[in-house]
């Protein structure tokens, strides 16, 4: 037994010796790796899908909680785990991150940046988690840092401002590492930033490129906005894009035009704001775009993951990008060349009477933001916000959250100050008509719904679909479920007893399938009843 | 400037009586404005768009509750006001964009309070015999617990608000307070006040205040309604003179100690 025990010991040694260090080659094959959680959409592609079916819709009733890391930090966790050699990657509100033993939970390391005074974060001080390349993990930190921890350690091995905080500029983004690049977005669209995407190379934290999402004079685009508007023309791009190594390019979403609810003063259509675009990985030049809402009113922001899907249309393959965006329309675009292919409404809109054969919004009057208020939907959170989504290969369908719901739209006048709130007034809920929610389930090729299960307020997290034929998903009254990817129906729930933002993974450890979670302020992990 | 704000941040955490702070902001160019703008979004949805109050207090009458001091409103805001909807922002903005809203708040004091004409101690005799309110409502501990407690009303909300939740009790409903009705799948209906609710389950307490709790897929049915469980029929009950009289009563209910 004792020889037993020493030699068990010897072989995870052996196991443990010089892992740590993750390669190009294993971010591309990250859809294969059942043991590992490699980078924030799972895939390139961002599909959030893995092939485990241990736990399976005939038996995930009988899930039951494993560990529990408590992180004794308020805020909201929007966190993507990574998890990799033995070790579980977590990022946490206010510059917080931690390395946990993905056997017991144990803490391993800490890092913490207390956050400078002067950050102007509007929507809580979040961070969405980690990318790696080789042995380091990158993070950006709210003060618009970009950072490179020693992933033994959690040491600082270079730290890079991505902007200045003065301007309005903050980080909230999982970064995507493609090649030997680390790709960021920033945040500050509702304090007159001019958003970009950035690459910095992996070894020094050197910046190779920038894309700005609102183009300077002279720039293709730049006259679609009157004045000097562009300069203060948000387009934030704070969640993470999708790439395609075989087109070389890197997909991401934009947000709202600043400011947000105001659009006098920014006369035109305020490329490239609420939009997709396509980027060649190696320069950053622009391939493609597509607006979604053109001189957007309402904050409908087009950062909703893109993920690449290859779907079949009219007996031709198309490599398609699809997308659930906030102003409750759901679109299919051509991915190799940005081409609109189709749009269906996925919740209730008043602000258009559908998309036209060319993509763009036909607008019902009426529905712009006003000084007394105007009511319209979707909400400002709009019909599908940030929330993961997930394609699941197996039924061939997308997952996404929605919110069913209107708002009140306030417009004013405002003198812009740089640094400071810059929205053109504000949205108000209607307290007496509150929304609710549904995770939907969608084909991608077709947009028609196959499956709707409704929830009484909007569902909170991001979704995971699995080859046991499941879709997880988490609530805001602190339930984290388990439903049949191919009809809704509830299969296993949990309370969590804290509310559920961020977005569950799942990865393979010792011959057993978990499934991961952060819920309340913390990490938790799921698997079949087994000794650990 | 910077280490004076957090001084400042540190004393009104620790001390919200102290008044010592001052607006550094109270003669800025733009600074109001600047509070215009935080205002609609951070306290338009109880205030009114432009401070005319509602679910919250008017904040254009110039006078507040907790103390007409500049550091009085910055400390309310910064902390909440305990025992009321108010939260604290102190987490949420920055020490300059708190003063900007008292900057703002006292650009727009000085509307004439509406006059409460009634007379409060008539007021206080229609509440808890002729409308029996005391039923579902509770005055300094008295009374019943289904209906939310009046026992700062008066700071709450503003008149208008009052006289409109008296005469239409579902125009506006408190936070927290829909009504729930459950059928049990052997024909029982149980209505009441909503304590929780989600997708799963649902807690609720009735007007004789007992408590219930179940799983949506164990019962017949569940029914969220924002409607106030409170008669609408106060319109007729009360001629104007006594309704003016009621408001009184429900406007001087401000947390202090309150004779029956």
């Amino acid at each position: 037994m004792m020889v037993c025990k020493v030699l068990s010991f010897a072989a995870l040694m052996v196991s443990a010796a010089g892992a740590a260090e993750i390669t190009r080659q294993q971010l591309a094959n990250a859809q294969t790796d059942n043991a590992s959680w490699l980078t924030y959409g799972r895939n390139f592609s961002g599909w959030r899908h893995s092939d485990l079916r241990q736990i399976n819709a005939s038996n995930v009733a009988q899930l039951v909680p494993q560990w529990m890391f408590q992180t004794g930090v308020q805020g909201k966790f929007e966190t993507t785990p990574l998890v990799f050699d033995q070790m579980m990657y977590v990022t946490g509100p206010t510059n917080h991150a931690w390395a946990l033993d993905l056997r017991t939970g144990r803490q391993i390391w800490h890092y913490y940046q207390p956050l400078p005074k002067g950050v102007s974060i509007c929507c809580g001080q979040v961070n969405r988690g980690f990318a790696v390349l080789g042995e380091k993990l990158f993070k950006v930190n709210l003060d618009a840092k970009l950072l490179a921890l020693d992933v033994k350690t959690g040491n600082v091995l270079w730290e890079t401002e991505i902007d200045s905080i003065k301007k309005g500029y903050s980080a909230t983004v999982a970064p995507l590492v493609a090649k030997n690049l680390v790709l960021v977005g920033v945040a500050g669209a509702e304090y007159g930033v001019r958003g970009f995407i950035d690459a910095y190379h992996a070894d020094t934290g050197r910046r190779a490129w920038r894309f700005w999402t609102v183009p300077g004079p002279g720039e293709p685009g730049n006259e679609t906005w009157g004045g000097d508007s562009w300069k203060y023309g948000g387009g934030s791009t704070w969640i993470t894009g999708a790439y395609d190594p075989e087109l070389n390019l890197t997909y991401w979403g934009t947000g709202n035009p600043g400011p947000d609810w105001n659009g006098d003063v920014r006369p035109g259509d305020n490329l490239y704001t609420d939009a997709a675009v396509a980027l060649d990985v190696d320069t950053g030049k622009l391939k493609w775009h597509f607006q979604f809402t053109p001189h957007d009113t309402h904050d409908w922001d087009a950062i909703s993951d893109l993920v690449l899907v290859d779907v079949v249309r009219n007996g031709q393959k198309i490599k398609g990008v699809v997308q659930a965006n906030r102003n409750g329309f759901f679109y299919l675009l051509d991915r190799t060349n940005g081409k609109f292919l189709l749009a269906r409404q996925y919740t209730k809109v008043t602000w258009a009477d559908g998309i036209d054969p060319k993509g763009r919004p036909i607008l019902i009057a009426g529905q712009d933001p006003s000084e007394e208020g105007t009511k319209s939907c979707p909400s400002v959170g709009g019909g599908h916000n940030w929330q993961a989504t997930t394609y699941s290969p197996q039924t061939g369908w997308y997952y996404f959250t929605t919110t069913e719901g209107c708002q009140i739209y306030y417009k004013t006048f405002q003198e812009f100050r740089e640094g400071q709130l810059y929205t053109g007034s504000t949205g108000s809920p209607i307290l007496m008509e509150p929304a609710t929610g549904a995770v939907l389930a969608v084909d991608p090729a077709t947009g028609d719904t196959k499956w709707k299960f409704e929830t009484v307020t909007p569902p909170t997290s991001g979704l995971l679909s699995t080859a046991g034929g499941l879709v997880f998903a988490g609530d805001r009254e602190g339930y984290f479920l388990a439903l049949d990817a191919r009809t809704g129906k509830v299969l296993w729930k949990f309370q969590t007893g804290g509310m559920v933002i961020a977005p569950p993974i799942t990865y393979q450890f010792n011959g057993r399938q978990y499934v991961a979670v952060a819920a309340g302020a913390a990490m938790m992990t799921f698997a079949l009843p087994g000794k650990p | 400037m910077r280490r004076i704000w957090t001084l400042g941040l540190a004393a009104a955490g620790l001390c919200a009586a102290q008044t010592e702070l001052k607006n550094p902001l109270a003669n800025v160019a733009g600074a109001a404005e600047e509070g215009r703008i935080r205002f609609r979004g951070a306290c338009s949805l109880c205030h009114g768009i432009r401070g005319q109050g509602g679910r919250g207090p008017d904040l254009t009458l110039g006078s507040y509750s907790a103390g007409s001091a500049d550091a009085d409103i910055y400390n309310v805001i910064f902390n909440g006001s305990p025992g009321t909807e108010m939260p604290e922002f102190g987490a949420r903005l920055e020490p300059e964009e708190i003063w900007r809203l008292v900057t703002y708040l006292r650009s727009i004091a000085g509307r004439e309070a509406a006059r409460v004409a009634g007379n409060p101690g008539l007021g206080r005799k229609l509440f808890w015999e002729k409308g029996q309110c005391g039923q579902c409502h509770r005055v300094q501990g008295t009374g019943g617990r289904m209906g939310p407690d009046l026992t700062r009303v008066g700071r709450q909300r503003s008149l208008a608000y009052l006289r409109e939740s008296v005469l239409n009790p579902s125009a506006d409903l408190t936070i927290g307070y829909p009504t729930i009705t459950v059928v049990t799948r052997d024909g029982k209906k149980i209505a009441g006040v909503q304590r929780a609710f989600d997708t799963f389950s649902v807690q609720l307490m009735d007007s004789a205040e007992n408590y219930y709790s179940f799983f949506v897929n164990d019962v017949a049915s569940v029914k969220r309604e924002f409607r106030s469980l409170m008669p609408d029929n106060y319109r007729a009950l009360y001629p104007e003179a006594e309704l003016s009289d009621l408001l009184a009563y429900l406007a001087g209910l401000r947390g202090t100690e309150e004779k029956k």
